[in-house]
Order: structure tokens, then sequence, then C-alpha cells
């Protein structure tokens, strides 16, 4: 039976344990272990030391590990237990699963693999394991990586801290195809700041999958973006059944999708005009345009959207106000706002002259406006104060290439400011130098985000416009 | 189930005959040349009275994949004297190139103004269920492979994103010498077989090859229609 036919009446008496996946009171590590460089070893180092509810630690090789019992069973637990995180090998699980749901465990993360992915003897095993849980636990896996949750520590990415950086908590929650990918890319983020304050990986999705992830994050409101790493699906009907979800999360808050595995079937598909279509990669793309999920060609393109969805209001309209103090870095915004159906409006010869009042008279005051390598953090300021309350922009490119002397960090306050006018604000700034670096702190730190190239905050630009057309914030545009 | 997809399967038949064809689209209010399914030449000298010419014919037969292969298609006649000819020499040519072929009869059809070639077809997949396509028609299609996928059911929107998402858009403006073309009658087409699709799971493969889209305001024809289905 396929997961979309399974009865409905008896998930939803155990959907709200979809939340103890993520927020369990009480975990107890199954396959606990103080071996330090195996996976329940990590798992156990990790929950015990950072996660704020309560931890049991099950193993029968062991009385305790580290100063904390370890019990043989988790039947022989006397208090209560939300949700178990499995690390024993496969053909344990059922056994320890069964135990769990005995014990009134309602949540279950199997990190441990040797199911369906390794052939059929494991598939058996899944399907054994599907019995036992359907309908009287919630299972996330197996083999998968399971659940970070930046707010209480609830981690259970077996990845040793010193080799994957964990983010700090922020608005982007990940659902990831790929384990592997999804301990990348939070080690990516973390290095550079980016808030994601909740990320998952299902492994083989014997019950929870990614149209459930997804409706679970639209209901969670520290979240304002939901990103995902998909390869593809699998089982009969699914797509059918994420695209009904993906429609009615992409109207409450927006989706950015990265699919791997893009190579076009659409030579066969074109061939009998239809057949050989199946599961290829033009579906994906169909699906996503038609429900307003938004599609990122790479992982930096993905997050470089992501961050100005999750900080920015949306536009009204899709022209742009650019901001420069290079001319060669404006023309290039120019190039590529442009390739996402955005614009760079000439301003009128009447505002141009209120702006020449205060600006050098070598700057350009048509748009792009270049200040030039004379700017000032006050001409940006003004430039800035002037046009951007105006109607003749939506949004703005503020490009400070903060080599020149004029600048100062101050630019940065500066900008941020401009926030109260409610238009959204991307920055480009290039460079790596510690000032640089302290410009781009106070930017990111306060809500506006930065790029290190004209094209990337561009894309950034015309995923909000995306969005705000989808969700119908621009009124009289066609597609 | 439809009747007519329901009596093919009944028949042991995986593909719709032209006239079963035709009659399902219309069943969904789908634009088609104006039709019959004749025995016989004198049935055809009849029917072409209320069709009027010129018209196409074209031999229905359960065995015969490539009709103008084989010599069963004949366009453009616009006479009697020629209906009567063109009975006469797609039976010759049957008996001759497709001797086993059971033939059901022939399809006499309106011949249909030119325009625009462009083709709507659907495939049904296990893991999204139908998926509807358009593109444009013949050499652009084979070639360039500038064609749009949507999931059904899709809205008219969705339909008109479709249309717009392929690179010869353009020539629905209207381009050199040629008018623009009616837009929002492929739009009818697309979403009306949308609903056609998820009405009828048992759909596997369809084609509406070529959808001749005229002047704007004028209206768009399925021309010929292809269906191959099977059990759900």
């Amino acid at each position: 039976m396929s997961m979309a036919q399974e009865s409905d009446e008896a998930k939803a008496t155990v959907t709200s344990s979809v939340d103890l996946l993520f927020n369990p009171g009480s975990v107890a590590i199954i396959g606990a272990t103080p071996r330090e460089n195996s996976v329940g070893g990590v798992i156990t180092k990790l929950l015990l030391s950072k996660f704020k509810g309560k931890v049991f630690l099950v193993n029968p090789k062991y009385d305790e590990i580290n100063g904390v019992k370890c019990y043989k069973s988790i039947l022989d637990i006397q208090e209560s237990v939300d949700t178990v995180v499995v690390v024993v090998p496969a053909p344990a699980v059922p056994r320890v699963i069964d135990e769990s749901i005995k014990k009134g465990v309602k949540a279950a993360i199997i990190i441990s693999g040797g199911f369906s992915e390794v052939g059929e003897e494991g598939a058996k095993l899944e399907e054994e394991l599907r019995r036992i849980a359907q309908g009287r636990i919630r299972v996330l896996g197996p083999n998968c990586i399971g659940v970070y949750n930046a707010y209480n520590g609830f981690d259970t990415f077996f990845l040793p801290e010193e080799r994957m950086g964990r983010p700090q908590p922020g608005p982007i929650a990940l659902i990831s195809n790929s384990g592997a990918v999804a301990g990348a890319i939070l080690d990516w983020a973390a290095r550079r700041n980016i808030g994601v304050g909740l990320a998952v990986n299902y492994g083989n999705k014997l019950d929870v999958n990614e149209a459930e992830l997804l409706e679970y994050f639209a209901r969670d409101s520290r979240v304002r973006v939901i990103v995902m790493y998909m390869e593809g699906l699998k089982y009969p009907g699914e797509g059918k059944r994420l695209l009904e979800v993906m429609r009615e999360v992409a109207t409450v808050k927006p989706i950015v999708v990265y699919k791997a595995g893009r190579s076009r079937a659409a030579a066969g598909a074109v061939k009998s005009h239809t057949a050989a279509l199946a599961g290829s990669y033009e579906m994906y793309r169909a699906m996503f345009r038609q429900v307003g999920v938004i599609e990122a060609n790479n992982l930096t393109d993905t997050f470089d959207m992501a961050k100005a969805l999750a900080t920015q209001p949306l536009p009204r309209g899709n022209r742009v106000l650019v901001i420069t103090d290079s001319g060669g870095m404006g023309i290039q915004s120019i190039d590529a706002l442009d390739s996402y159906g955005l614009m760079v409006p000439e301003l009128s010869e009447s505002i141009q002259d209120i702006l020449r009042k205060r600006l050098p008279p070598l700057a350009v005051t048509r748009n792009p406006i270049d200040l030039t390598g004379s700017a000032t953090d006050a001409m940006y300021k003004y430039v800035l104060d002037t046009i951007l309350p105006t109607t003749y922009v939506d949004m703005a490119l503020i490009i400070a290439l903060m080599q020149i002397p004029g600048l100062t960090i101050n630019l940065g306050n500066y900008i941020v400011e401009a926030k109260r006018f409610n238009k959204p604000i991307v920055v480009v700034s290039f460079g790596g130098n510690e000032y640089v670096v302290k410009f781009e702190r106070i930017l990111e730190d306060n809500g506006i985000p930065v790029y290190h190239a004209p094209h990337r905050a561009a894309r950034a630009l015309g995923a909000l416009y995306e969005y705000a057309r989808f969700r119908g914030f621009v009124r009289g545009v066609m597609a | 189930m439809n009747p007519i997809i329901a009596k093919a399967l009944e028949e042991g038949r995986y593909k719709l005959l032209e006239h079963e064809s035709f009659e399902l689209l219309r069943q969904y209010n789908i634009p088609t040349p104006e039709f019959a399914l004749v025995q016989d030449v004198n049935e055809a000298l009849k029917v072409v009275k209320d069709i009027g010419y010129p018209v196409a014919l074209k031999v229905v037969s359960p065995d015969i994949i490539h009709k103008s292969d084989v010599g069963g298609v004949i366009l453009n006649i616009n006479s009697d004297d020629e209906l009567r000819a063109a009975c006469e020499r797609i039976r010759r040519n049957i008996s001759e190139k497709a001797p086993y072929a059971r033939v059901v009869g022939f399809l006499l059809q309106k011949m249909v103004p030119e325009g625009l070639e462009t083709i709507i077809g659907a495939t049904r997949d296990a893991i999204f269920g139908h998926v509807l396509m358009f593109g444009l028609g013949g050499v652009l299609v084979e070639v360039l492979q500038d064609v749009s996928f949507r999931i059904v059911p899709i809205t008219e929107d969705d339909a008109r994103s479709m249309i717009r998402e392929i690179k010869g858009y353009r020539l629905f403006n209207g381009y050199r010498n040629m008018p623009a073309r009616d837009e929002e009658a492929v739009v009818y087409i697309l979403t009306r077989f949308s609903e056609l699709l998820s009405e009828n799971p048992n759909i596997v493969e369809a084609d509406l090859n070529p959808v001749i889209v005229l002047e704007r305001g004028k209206g768009a024809y399925a021309a010929d229609a292809r269906f191959i289905i099977g059990l759900s």
C-alpha cells in the first residue's frame, strides 16, 4: 500500500505527534554508546550536551555512559518518553519500535540504515517496520540523519560538531532529500551566519514525508522561508499530493526548491510527444511553476533567495533603484535584473534635479545612480531617503564597494534605517578586508541581505518579485 | 467509466478509433472539425451535404497505425465526383497495401482552414498523474523541443502561462504578414482537455496533433486526436 493511500483517520489521530519529532520533552536514544566516532556516539554526545529536554540512554551493553545511567530496555525507564532516536542495527529496529509503542512513545527518528535502500531483504524489513508502526507511532526515516532544531538543541545530525558547524536559530527551515547534503548545508550556513532554525532529512520516508513536513513548517511561526533540497519522489501518487500541499503552503510562506537530477528527458518526451516523461525533471519544474514554488539552480542560489525572502517585505512592482559607487558593477546589475524581468527605470528630470543639488557634478543621476569613487555615506543616505519613499521604485539594489575612502561602517546603519520605507533592499559588497566584513555584519545582523556579486543580488530581488506576483502583491502585471 | 473508453477496453482495444476520439473530445466541448463515420460511398455522399466541402477522407481501422503510409488518407476533396473517387482509391490502396486490416469505415472530416499548428499532449505518470504538454507543431516541436508542461488539473492561468512559456510564443502575437492568433481558444482547449483527463484515469497517453489555431477571435480546433487507454 502506498503512503498516499494510508488510512487518513489513523493518521489524523497522531498528526500532532509530528511536532514531537522536533520538540520532544523527553528523548530516549536506543543504541546510545560511548564510542566517540560512531553514529550513536555522536548523537549521545550531542543530545547530552545540548538538548534542553530530558535524555535517556538505552543500550543493554552499558550500565552508564559518561556518568549517565544507561537502561537495558526502554521498558525499564520509569518516566514517560515522547520520542525515541533509534541507532541500532536494522534487524533489531522492528522489535525496538514495538517496545517503544508499548512504552507509549509517540514519535521515532530511525537513523539506522539497512532497509529498502539496500535491496530486497531490507525492503522486507521495512515492510515489517511499517506494519508495526502504522497508526501507532510517527516515524521519521529509516535511513535518515533526522532533525536539527537550533532553538532547543534537539540535534540528531550525527556529524561531529568539529566537522559540521551548527547554524544559529533563524527564519529558514530546511527539508532535505539527502542527509549528507543537509549536513553540508548546515555547516555552510553556520559559517555564513545564515539562520537555519530547523532542518530535517526524511530518509526512506516510511511514514513522514516531505508533504507533511512542509505542512508542519507552514504552521511554525518562527519559519519564514522553507528551503527544499529534492532529488526525486518515489511513491505512486506522491507528486499529486505534494503539489496540493505546496500550493497551499506557498500561499502562506515562500518555498524555495533546488531539484537535483535535471538530465533532460525532453528529447524522448517529444518523440512520442508524451511518453518517456515519467519522473523527468520537466514534471517537477511544471509542478513548481504551477504552485508558486521558487526554483533555484544550485545550493548557493537557494540560500541567496531564501535570505531575501526571509528578511525583506514583498515588492509591489518590478522597478529597481540601483545605487552604486562603481559604474561597472551598476551595468552588471542591470543585465542581471533584466534577466529576471526587473527594470531599472530612468528617473524623471525633476527628481534628478533634486538629486543633483546634493550630489557631486560627476555623479550619474538617471538610475543606476552612480556616486562614483568620491561617494560618501551621506550621499547614499540622501539618495535612499529621497527616492525610496517615492512611487517611482519598488525596491533597491545598493552596490557599496567599501574600498573607496569616503565610505565608512556607518553606511551600514543608514541602509538599515531605510528599512522604514518598507521596500526590499539588498546590498552588493565585494572584498575581504576586515572592514568590509564588519560592514556586511551590520547589515546582515539587521535583516539586510548582502551578496558578493551583482547577479546574486539581482537573483534575490527576482525571487522577491516572483513570489510577490504569486501572492498577488503586484497589480496589473502578467507573466 | 466513459462509455467510449469502456467499449474499447471491452473489445480489447488500447487505442480509440478516430471517430471515438473525436466523439470524446466533443463530449468536453473541445472543438473539432465536423466529422462523421460512414460505411460506403452512398452514405458519404449523403453526409457531405451537411458537412460541406472541402472534406478529408480517412480510413478507420484498428489494424492500421500509419494511415497515410498505406494510402488511407485523402485531403482537400471538393466535389461529389472527387469524393466518389477518393472512396474508391482508399479501398483499393488498403486492399493492396494492408489486405488483412479490418476496415470499420471512413471518417469524413471537414477540412480546417489553415492556421498556426500546435500540439497538445498528455501522459499518465505514476508519481504525478496526468501531465499535460503544449508546444508548436511540426518541426518546431521535434527539433527545438519547445514545449511546456503542467500537472493536471490546470487552471486557466496555468494554461495561459503554459502557452506563454514556449519560445515560439511570439507567433501568437502575429509576425510579419502572419496574423495574431486566438490564444484564448487554446486556453479553453487546454483547460477542457485537463478536465477530460482528470475524469478519465484510464487514459494512458493522448495527443491532439495538430491543434490548429486561427486568427484572434476565430477559434482553434483539434484536427486530429489519438488516445491510448489502459486499465487504471
